[in-house]
């Protein structure tokens, strides 16, 4: 009898008796339908915790906030997009023919023509300068500095503006000063 | 033997061999070696802080310093620092104007320029008008190719060399005028 040899070579002395061997018995032939029952019990229980805390992909479920996030790509924004982009070109482009005409006459003549060359120039500078702080030091990889020289920028071209008015309306002019400074 | 690299050669064949009785126990004290390596028990969030340790100590493999240098990157990069080269020194103007228009005001800069060397206004007048005159005409370059010209390599280079060649007679033609 297999139950009887395996009694005899391994197990304790507990199970050596009739009683010890009928418990055996009952015990293999419930033990299927207790595994069952708790390996499915366990997998409903699994079930529950992965839908509740991360969302599941094909490959694991990706738990947000860590190192390991994907890229999160800009709100798509046409102001901040082709707009920008075209208008950005069509300054650059507009500077061109304002920088030979200010070149060939002088600033005092022609006043509006000397301050829509210095706000063309600021914006053109302010563009300039805002590519290179969204290239070097975006926001995404620099939290804090990021943002604080985005405003210091956008402050400074504040002052700038400020400041080409009153040399403008006070004093010479842009034009003038360059052309006077040319020939010093 | 993974066993004997392990080092417990010696304890499973003591346990191999051991009398049929007393297995299950030396199996047991078999897991549990006697000089054994130290564990500490850590939380699973832990696993961040000690990934963000090691990827500081990462090193990075050369990219920007061993890049062969181009007309195409080399004329880019320069565009953007002579721009804002230029621009910088029109937003320290006007903002030291602002600050105190009495110091910087057309007078005083025109005397102060008038009152150097001539060799310090002919350089002068060279780092000017260099890093203007190349922006100008590299910038020229770009707004082609915003409009769909000179897109190809060898378009690039030609419209690359004729913007440095413009380059340098406007930048003669200003310096002498």
């Amino acid at each position: 009898m297999a139950s009887s040899m395996l009694l005899r070579s391994m197990l304790p002395r507990t199970f050596a008796s009739a009683t010890g061997r009928n418990v055996l018995r009952s015990a293999s032939v419930q033990g299927k339908d207790i595994l069952n029952l708790v390996s499915s019990s366990l997998m409903l229980h699994f079930k529950v915790r992965a839908s509740s805390t991360a969302q599941y992909v094909p490959g694991g479920p990706i738990i947000k906030g860590t190192v390991n996030d994907p890229v999160e790509f800009p709100h798509p924004s046409k102001i901040h997009g082709s707009y920008h982009w075209a208008f950005e070109r069509l300054l650059a482009a507009s500077l061109v023919p304002m920088t030979a005409a200010a070149f060939v006459t002088s600033g005092s003549s022609y006043p509006v023509l000397d301050g829509l060359l210095g706000l063309s120039l600021v914006m053109h500078s302010h563009i300039g300068f805002d590519s290179m702080v969204v290239d070097y030091v975006h926001k995404r990889k620099f939290p804090i500095i990021g943002p604080i020289l985005t405003w210091t920028l956008r402050t400074a071209t504040v002052g700038v503006l400020v400041g080409v008015y009153q040399f403008n309306t006070n004093d010479i002019g842009l034009t003038e000063l360059i052309a006077k400074v040319w020939t010093a | 033997m993974m066993s004997a690299r392990i080092g417990l050669g010696s304890a499973t064949r003591r346990v191999a061999f051991a009398p049929v009785i007393g297995r299950n126990q030396t199996v047991l004290r078999t897991l549990i070696p006697k000089r054994g390596v130290q564990i500490q028990s850590l939380p699973p969030s832990a696993s961040e802080e000690i990934l963000n340790a090691q990827r500081l100590k990462r090193p990075s493999s050369p990219h920007f310093t061993i890049y062969q240098p181009q007309l195409t990157w080399l004329g880019s990069i320069a565009n953007r620092v002579t721009g804002g080269a230029l621009s910088a020194l029109l937003y320290g103007f006007s903002l030291a104007y602002l600050v105190a228009p009495d110091t910087f005001d057309s007078a005083h800069i025109v005397e102060f320029v008038a009152g150097l060397p001539d060799y310090v206004k002919y350089t002068g007048k060279v780092i000017l008008a260099a890093p203007f005159t190349f922006h100008f005409w590299n910038g020229l370059r770009h707004l082609s190719w915003d409009m769909g010209k000179f897109l190809s390599l060898k378009g690039a280079y030609r419209a690359g060399y004729a913007a440095l060649g413009a380059t340098a007679i406007s930048t003669v033609a200003l310096v002498l005028m």
